[in-house]
C-alpha cells in the first residue's frame, strides 16, 4: 500500500487554476521528487496534501487515512512533516527551544522532549548551536535547524519544499548526504520539490513533473529529463524545434 | 510530578539574575518591619499587585504576541464577584475566590474562541470592545450596584482572615506577597511547559507552529484562560482591599492599558519583564502623580510624561527593560 495518495487533486483560485486533477502514489520509503518550472503548482500541491490550503476536489490518502479534509496541524499529528520554503529566522527562541517545539508534538514532558531535540541536533551535526539564537546562525545551519525540528515531531513522510534553495554547491552536498541519512537510517519516505534539480535528481527514486498545475511526466529521474515534454516544459519550443533542426540537419 | 519540578526549575536562569531576585524577595519579606509611610505601603501594594497583573497579561501577550488591551474586564468580574457574594450571601473571600476565577475562566472561553480568531491589531480592537461592552452592562445593571458600584460591609471583628478585612495594611501586603510568589512559581511553570513552547512557536511563526501539530487557535485560548485566572484572583482581592468597587475603578480601559504597558515596559515575553515594569511605573506613577498633582498643580502631567517614557522605550528596544539587560549581556558576551 503506498504511503501517500493523491487522487484527481485540483485546487483553484477563484479562476486561477494551480493544480489540476494531479495523481500520483509516493510508496513506503521512498523519497519521490516534484518538480517543475516556476509557477507549476510545486508549493500549493505542497499546501494541499499538507492541509494549509482545503483542495477544490479530489482526495488525498496518508497511511490509509483519507485526510483530505484535515487541517495542517491535524496532518501532522499523523506523521506529515511539512518544512517551509522561507524560512523565517525566529525572534524568541534559541535553537534547542526551536527543536523541542517540534518533539513537544508526541510528549508533555520537557526532559524527554528535550532529549528527543538533543538526540535530533547530534544526527543533524548541529548539536554545537544548540544556545545559539536562529538569527545568529548562516542559512544553511538555519535548514539544518528546521530539519531537526521536523524530525523531532517523529514524522512517517516530510514535505521539504525548496530545502536546497539560497546553499551553494557544498552546502547541497552535505544537505543531500544528510537526507540520505534521514531516509536510511530513520526510516522517514521524503517527498521534495526543488529548483536545483541536480539534488532532487541525486536523492530521487523517481520524480513526477508538474506543468501550469498539470502532471505531465512521472518516471525515473535519467528517463525524465530525456521526455521532450519536459525539456519543453523547461526550455521552451523553440528549444525543441532547434534541437530537431540540427538533428536533420 | 514533572510540571511541579519544572516550576521550581530556575537552574536555566543567569546567576546574576537569581542574586537580585533574591535581594528583591528578602527587601519584599522585610519591607513591613522596615520604617515606611502609608503612602509607601499602598504603593507596594499597588506594585505587587500591577506585578500579577502583568504576569497574567505576559502569558497570552509576551509569550503568545497577542496584545491583549481588556483584562481589565476578568479583574471586573473577580473583584465583583467576591463582592457580591460576600454582601449577599456572606462567602467568605476564599470561597468566592474560586467562584471568580471560575467564572472569569469561563468567560474568557467564551469570548476567547471568536476573539482568536482574530489577528494582530483587530484582535487588540476587539479585546478592547469587549471590556467595555461588560463595563459598559455592569453600569446599568442594578443587581451590581450600577454605576455606583457595591460597598462591602465589614463583617465582624478586625482582622477578619476569612473575609480579608484588615485594619493594618501590612495584612493585605503579605496576602498579596504570598499570592506574588505563587504566581511567579506558576509562570516559572508555564514557560517550560509544552503550552509556553508552543505559545512562543506561534508568536515565532504561526505557520511553521501549525506544520508542527499545534493547534493554534486552542494553544491560543487556553493561554487566554491561563493568563484570566491571574487577573481575576487580583480583582478579587482587588474588592476585600478597598471595600468598595465601581465599573469606572475596577474595568475602565485606563486600567487594560495600564496592564498591558507594564508588562511591555518591563519586557513582554520574559519572566521578570512585568515585575519590572511595575516596579519602575507604580511608584512613579503615584509619586509623580501626587507631586505634579498636589505641590505642582499639573495635575494630569504625570500622565504624558510616562507617555513620553514609553515611547522612549519602545523607540529603542521594543523588548523593554529586560530586553535593554539582555542586550548589554550579549554585548559584554562578545
Amino acid at each position: 500500500m503506498a504511503l501517500l495518495e493523491v487522487n484527481q487533486v485540483s485546487k483553484h483560485f477563484g479562476g486561477l487554476v494551480a493544480n489540476q486533477e494531479v495523481s500520483f502514489a509516493l510508496e513506503q520509503h521512498e523519497m519521490l521528487g516534484l518538480i517543475g518550472p516556476n509557477g507549476a503548482g510545486k508549493t500549493t500541491l505542497f499546501n494541499c496534501i499538507a492541509g494549509f490550503y482545503p483542495v477544490t476536489s479530489g482526495r488525498i490518502i496518508f497511511d490509509g487515512r483519507d485526510i483530505t479534509a484535515l487541517r495542517d496541524y491535524q496532518t501532522a499529528r499523523l506523521g506529515l512533516a511539512r518544512t517551509f520554503q522561507i524560512f523565517q529566522a525566529s525572534g524568541d527562541l534559541k535553537v534547542l527551544e526551536n527543536v523541542m517545539v517540534g518533539s513537544f508534538l508526541r510528549t508533555g514532558s520537557r526532559r524527554k522532549a528535550r532529549q528527543t531535540a538533543e538526540g535530533c541536533l547530534d544526527f543533524l551535526g548541529i548539536r554545537a548551536a544548540a544556545g545559539a539564537m536562529m538569527a545568529d546562525l548562516p542559512v544553511a545551519a538555519q535548514k539544518r535547524v528546521a530539519l531537526a525540528t521536523a524530525l523531532a515531531s517523529d514524522p512517517k513522510l516530510m514535505l521539504l519544499d525548496e530545502v536546497g534553495a539560497g546553499l551553494n554547491k557544498s552546502e547541497i552536498e552535505g544537505l543531500v548526504a544528510l537526507l540520505r541519512r534521514i531516509h536510511s537510517e530513520r526510516g522517514i519516505a521524503l517527498l521534495l520539490t526543488e529548483h536545483v534539480l541536480e539534488m532532487v535528481m541525486a536523492l530521487s527514486h523517481r520524480v513526477i513533473v508538474l506543468e501550469s498545475g498539470r502532471k505531465i511526466a512521472e518516471g525515473e529521474p535519467a528517463a525524465v529529463v530525456k521526455d521532450p515534454e519536459v525539456i519543453r516544459a523547461y526550455l521552451g519550443d523553440h528549444y525543441i524545434r532547434r534541437r530537431q533542426e540540427t538533428k536533420d540537419a | 510530578m514533572e510540571a511541579i519540578r519544572n516550576a521550581f526549575d530556575f537552574t536555566d536562569l543567569p546567576r546574576g539574575e537569581m542574586i537580585i531576585a533574591a535581594l528583591a524577595l528578602l527587601f519584599l519579606l522585610l519591607f513591613p518591619v522596615l520604617p515606611h509611610s502609608s503612602f509607601a505601603m499602598a504603593t507596594m501594594i499597588q506594585f505587587l499587585m500591577f506585578s500579577l497583573y502583568g504576569m497574567g497579561w505576559n502569558l497570552i501577550g509576551g509569550y503568545g504576541g497577542q496584545v491583549d488591551l481588556g483584562k481589565a474586564q476578568y479583574v471586573g468580574i473577580g473583584a465583583y464577584t467576591t463582592a457580591l457574594l460576600m454582601i449577599r450571601l456572606d462567602v467568605p473571600f476564599w470561597y468566592s475566590l474560586p467562584v471568580g476565577l471560575a467564572l472569569a475562566v469561563i468567560w474568557s472561553f467564551i469570548i476567547g474562541y471568536p476573539l482568536f480568531r482574530l489577528k494582530g491589531h483587530y484582535f487588540a480592537i476587539a479585546t478592547i470592545a469587549t471590556s467595555l461592552v461588560l463595563k459598559d452592562i455592569f453600569e446599568v445593571w442594578n443587581f451590581v450596584g450600577g454605576a455606583r458600584g457595591l460597598e462591602i460591609p465589614l463583617k465582624g471583628n478586625l482582622p477578619n482572615w476569612l473575609y480579608l478585612q484588615f485594619k493594618q495594611d501590612y495584612y493585605y501586603f503579605y496576602v498579596l506577597l504570598a499570592m506574588f510568589l505563587v504566581g511567579l512559581i506558576y509562570v516559572n511553570g508555564f514557560r517550560h511547559s509544552r503550552l509556553g513552547f508552543q505559545l512562543r512557536a506561534i508568536k515565532d511563526n504561526e505557520n511553521v507552529a501549525r506544520s508542527l501539530g499545534i493547534d493554534a487557535h486552542w494553544c491560543k485560548i487556553k493561554a487566554y484562560a491561563t493568563a484570566t485566572a491571574f487577573v481575576a484572583a487580583v480583582g478579587s482581592f482587588h474588592a476585600c482591599y478597598n471595600f468598595n468597587i465601581e465599573p469606572e475603578d475596577v474595568m475602565s480601559l485606563d486600567l487594560s492599558v495600564l496592564i498591558a504597558l507594564m508588562a511591555m515596559l518591563g519586557g513582554a515575553g520574559s519572566m521578570w519583564g512585568p515585575i519590572i515594569g511595575a516596579a519602575i511605573l507604580v511608584p512613579m506613577k503615584s509619586y509623580l502623580g501626587d507631586w505634579l498633582g498636589g505641590k505642582a498643580g499639573m495635575a494630569g502631567m504625570d500622565l504624558l510624561l510616562y507617555g513620553a517614557i514609553i515611547m522612549f522605550i519602545a523607540a529603542v528596544q521594543p523588548r523593554g527593560v529586560y530586553g535593554i539587560v539582555e542586550a548589554l549581556r550579549a554585548r559584554r558576551r562578545r
